[in-house]
């Protein structure tokens, strides 16, 4: 009698499943990502950006190459010219190699400008890209970001 | 597919089969289990409950290439494993694809020397490129959707290939039929 009440009401069953069955109606741990995003800590290396003057709109880089030359695998370039009577220069190219970068944050720690450095690191790593080609930042990406697709609806 | 393929021209009949192909294919990525380095754990850390990949139908890591068709390429691709690489990415059946995940697999990443592949694009067809140092499982993540959409702009039994040949200037409809 005992063992047929055992099996209709699956004792063993219960018994043995008794931890999963007690996770089952809990809310579920999963991030839905492209519904929810992480917020990232506020130190989070992702890809580099520049920065403006958020007043003025003006350039707050001086081209000093001091990012171009702490990069441990020599991944940005850049140039600028001095226009006659000017103290500042003015920002021409600065290209960024993408494909190859450890993200180890070097460059924006050496970038010398205050109160607010030209060079960062922004919160964007949401990098995916079809072809070699748009690995290579060019200015208005650095200026701008990588252009990222929301896939939220 | 391979009697049906590139054979029609554009009919509402060939581009929704193509739609349901395309949408079957999207959703049942199966990658096979190639983590080489620290982009293995990210690729593992996505592979679990809080950043589930299983949501986008790629749950099973195929552990042999004849049951997958995603590569994920996740961490650095000595001159050693390369001919391991390239016997695996033979021997998974078409329909297959390629993602490249990490700065390593990208372009060689930090590491310029004599034991480096500088990128798996030197060996294996890449489709996309994941950026990062190890990228955040969410950004493997959002690598996947841009395959995804990749692949919804397939076309398979649509003829969709069309090329301009030289000396003319209006595109022409090709296959590989002919």
């Amino acid at each position: 009698m005992r063992n047929w009440l055992r099996k209709v009401f699956l004792i063993d069953l219960v018994k043995g499943l008794w931890l999963t069955l007690t996770y089952t109606p809990q809310p579920a741990f999963t991030f839905q990502y492209p519904a929810e995003r992480r917020p990232t800590s506020p130190r989070f290396r992702g890809v580099l950006r520049l920065q403006v003057d958020p007043a003025t709109g003006a350039q707050v880089c001086i081209v000093c190459d001091q990012c171009a030359k702490a990069c441990p695998d020599h991944l940005i370039q850049l140039g600028g010219h001095r226009e006659p009577g000017q103290k500042v220069r003015v920002l021409d190219y600065f290209d960024f190699n993408l494909s190859r970068c450890s993200f180890c944050g070097l460059c924006a720690e050496a970038c010398p400008t205050k109160p607010f450095k030209a060079l960062i690191m922004s919160e964007d790593y949401e990098l995916g890209m079809y072809g070699r080609e748009g690995q290579i930042l060019r200015i208005d990406q650095m200026y701008d970001g990588v252009p990222i697709k929301s896939y939220t609806h | 597919m391979g009697l049906i393929d590139h054979r029609f021209d554009d009919n509402v009949i060939t581009t929704n089969l193509d739609a349901v192909l395309n949408w079957a294919r999207q959703s049942s990525l199966w990658p096979i289990s190639f983590g080489l380095a620290c982009c293995a754990i990210e690729m593992m850390a996505a592979g679990g409950p809080r950043f589930d990949i299983a949501r986008f139908g790629a749950e099973v890591f195929r552990a042999s290439p004849r049951q997958a068709d995603l590569m994920i390429v996740a961490g650095t691709v000595t001159k050693k494993i390369a001919p391991v690489l390239k016997r695996l990415y033979d021997q998974m059946p078409e329909p297959k694809w390629v993602i490249s995940m990490g700065s390593c697999a990208n372009a060689g990443g930090p590491f310029p020397t004599y034991s480096v592949v500088q990128g798996v694009d030197k060996i294996i067809p890449v489709d996309v490129y994941i950026c990062g140092c190890p990228p955040r499982p969410e950004a493997l993540l959002y690598g996947l959707m841009q395959l995804q959409d990749k692949i919804r702009k397939e076309g398979t039994v649509f003829r969709r290939e069309r090329v301009i040949r030289v000396g003319q200037t209006e595109p022409v409809l090709i296959g590989t039929r002919g």
